[in-house]
């Protein structure tokens, strides 16, 4: 049977939204149609369900982060005016009595430093490197120079490199010392 | 006045509680304020929650139907009257947010914070279910998904559906058809292809 006209009127049924003369009709079909019977049974279930799950509880958290933001944001919209006036008032006298301050303040003479630097390098008796030999290896028939790399050789250590800063003041120097472990 | 009629139906509290915290509220007192946000904090937020879907979104909206209840505390003159005023402003509140919303986000469920006291499994079983039930209410139009929701999550009668909604009782129970059938329709797939 081709009901697809009764579907509205079923779904309506389902929920109880139909007066009861249409009611009466709507059970009268059911009575006679299985195929209604069950589309009408499937929309109760499905109604069932989704009530069933909007009936299960929330984190009471959700509903106090929303009591906190609106109490919050009216405290803040409530501050009597005095105290509004109060707090601008602070900050306008604090950025007053910075600017002051920043104004007033006696001029230091500036002395540009100059300084000199000197590096002390110690003497260290330094092997010149190794001359690089071009190698000749035969592969395959064919002779192709190869260049070996440089030997890697460990140096020792060296003492210390010591950079002296002098600066305008004749009494103060100033040592920058750093290590010298050949790397 | 057809409108307080038909506000005077939905009961919410007892007539002492419901006489008592519209005044002290419109009088400056934030407790007797919070007082009621307690009372009627579950409608809005539940409510968005079904219409926008997730619950971030949901709980925009409920601060600002509380924000806007604030404000219009003077045009409520009856405690009886507050649910349908919430209804209606946390249904525009939720229309303004799915606006807002790019198209290409569609209705998402951010995963929420499960109701404490639940052990794992449950809260698996929990979060299948409002699958379902945030799956449903996607596939429905927004006029839809709010005569639905209002209608048989909610349970007011169509008229008071139509109220809050401002259409015609016939267009909602048009919507509320349809809706039930594609609901039917996806639950049982849905079902189907689990088993
Ligand atoms: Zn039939």
């Amino acid at each position: 049977m081709n009901c697809t006209h009764w579907e509205e009127r079923i779904a309506l049924y389902a929920g109880g939204d139909l007066p009861a003369a249409e009611a009466a009709e709507v059970e009268r079909h059911l009575g006679d149609c299985p195929g209604c019977q069950l589309f009408a049974s499937g929309l109760k279930e499905s109604l069932q369900l989704l009530q069933g799950i909007h009936q299960d509880p929330i984190a009471l958290a959700h509903f106090a982060a929303v009591r906190a933001r609106v109490m919050a944001e009216l405290e803040g919209s409530l501050q009597p005016w005095w105290r509004k006036a109060w707090m601008y008032g602070l900050a306008v006298a604090v950025a007053a009595a910075l600017f002051l301050m920043l104004a007033l303040r006696p001029a230091a003479p500036v002395h540009p430093k100059r300084m000199a630097v000197q590096v002390l390098l110690p003497q260290v008796d330094v092997a010149p490197p190794e001359p690089v030999v071009p190698r000749v290896i035969k592969a395959h028939g064919v002779r192709r120079p190869r260049v070996r790399p440089p030997a890697v050789v460990p140096r020792a250590p060296g003492p210390p490199i010591v950079v002296k800063l002098l600066t305008d003041d004749p009494d103060v120097v100033i040592y920058w010392i750093t290590d010298n472990s050949g790397e | 006045m057809k409108v307080l009629a038909f506000l005077a139906t939905i009961p919410i509290e007892g007539p002492d509680e419901r006489a008592a915290a519209i005044p002290s509220a419109q009088a400056g007192d934030l407790a007797a304020f919070e007082a009621l946000m307690r009372r009627h904090e579950r409608l809005v937020l539940v409510t968005a929650l079904r219409l926008v879907g997730n619950m971030a979104d949901a709980q925009d909206v409920s601060q600002e139907v509380f924000l806007r209840l604030y404000r219009n505390l003077d045009k409520v003159e009856e405690a009886r009257n507050l649910p349908g005023w919430l209804y209606r402003v946390t249904v525009n509140a939720s229309h303004d947010v799915l606006r807002k919303r790019p198209a290409a986000d569609p209705m998402e469920y951010a995963a929420h914070v499960p109701a404490s006291g639940l052990d794992p499994q449950q809260s698996t079983a929990e979060a299948e279910r409002r699958r379902v039930l945030e799956m449903s209410l996607r596939l429905l139009s927004e006029k839809e998904r709010a005569a639905l929701v209002l209608r048989d999550l909610e349970g007011l009668s169509t008229e008071e559906v139509a109220r809050v909604l401002g259409s015609s009782e016939a267009t909602v129970r048009s919507q509320i058809s349809k809706a039930r059938v594609k609901v039917k329709g996806f639950v049982e797939r849905y079902f189907r292809r689990r088993t």
